[in-house]
């Protein structure tokens, strides 16, 4: 019958502490590797109530740059219509170990003049949903 | 005991503050820009016939609309984004500990779906189409294919 003997104690003592410390150190260098979540903007996020205050046929130029402030982009068209172009984007970034994934969404708002320079149409969607952090570049 | 403790205490410091420093050996890495747009999902845009309130109701505002000669352009994106990446040099910071450098192999891509209506100066469709090529960004690791 065999025993175990205190030296082959000490030896499997010592070979489990150095596997223990060897796993412990795999698992912080990739835990080293980190995570992060990002959130972000650009722009101002248009507020649903002051596009009710713009009316068809009353509002002009000025009162739409007064209530929504001065557009990002304006277009000109050909016949006279001008556009103000409003973006709002909204960002949400996930990173986990080795695998990020950076989702962007934009609300825009598009007001239409007439060649009066007076509101034609309003073009505003309704309000996305709000996105949401991932990691998971796969689906 | 108090200076093994300590010993540990320190490398798990190190640890911590290299996680700022350290990259992963493999990384993949995705960005979208708003939401995808199918067929189905625009079935029921008939030119000469569906106007410019009606798309909005469904599909919400466009992201982009532009002036041409033959009326006002509309368009709808959904941009997708892949990178992937791998450093082969990346394991021997543990056999060189003060030189890394990096080997670094990987590539991606970006493209849109792009969903398009051209209205008339009355705001009813004059037509419309759709751009699909979402599919074509792909993780890539062999950057050097043609």
């Amino acid at each position: 019958m065999n025993s175990i003997s205190s030296d082959d104690g000490e030896v499997l003592s010592t070979r489990f502490r150095g596997s223990a410390l060897t796993t412990w150190l795999v698992l912080m260098i990739l835990l080293g590797s980190g995570c992060a979540f990002v959130r972000g903007n650009y722009g101002e996020d248009l507020n649903q109530g002051d596009i009710s205050t713009i009316k068809k046929g009353v509002s002009n130029r000025a009162e739409v740059a007064s209530v929504l402030g001065a557009p990002d982009r304006i277009i000109t068209e050909p016949n006279g219509h001008d556009i103000f172009h409003y973006y709002h984007y909204d960002v949400k970034s996930g990173y986990v170990l080795i695998f990020s994934r950076t989702n962007i969404k934009s609300d825009d708002i598009f007001v239409i003049f007439n060649s009066a320079g007076v509101v034609e149409d309003v073009i505003a969607g309704k309000k996305k949903p709000p996105l949401e952090f991932q990691f998971w570049p796969f689906d | 005991m108090i200076r093994k403790l300590q010993t540990c205490f320190w490398i798990i410091a190190w640890l911590m503050l290299l996680s700022g420093c350290l990259r992963g050996p493999v990384a993949w890495q995705r960005v979208t820009l708003n939401q995808p747009l199918s067929a189905q999902d625009v079935s029921f845009v008939v030119n000469g016939k569906t106007s410019l309130p009606e798309i909005v109701e469904k599909l919400g505002a466009p992201n982009q609309m532009l002036s041409s000669n033959g009326g006002i352009v509309a368009r709808y994106q959904f941009t997708d984004g892949k990178y992937f990446r791998v450093d082969f040099g990346w394991g021997l910071r543990f056999i060189i500990p003060f030189y890394s450098p990096d080997l670094v192999l990987g590539g991606g891509g970006m493209s849109a779906d792009v969903f398009q209506v051209t209205y008339n100066d009355h705001w009813v469709v004059q037509d419309h189409g759709f751009a699909f090529h979402s599919q074509s960004s792909e993780f890539r690791l062999w950057p050097f294919k043609d």
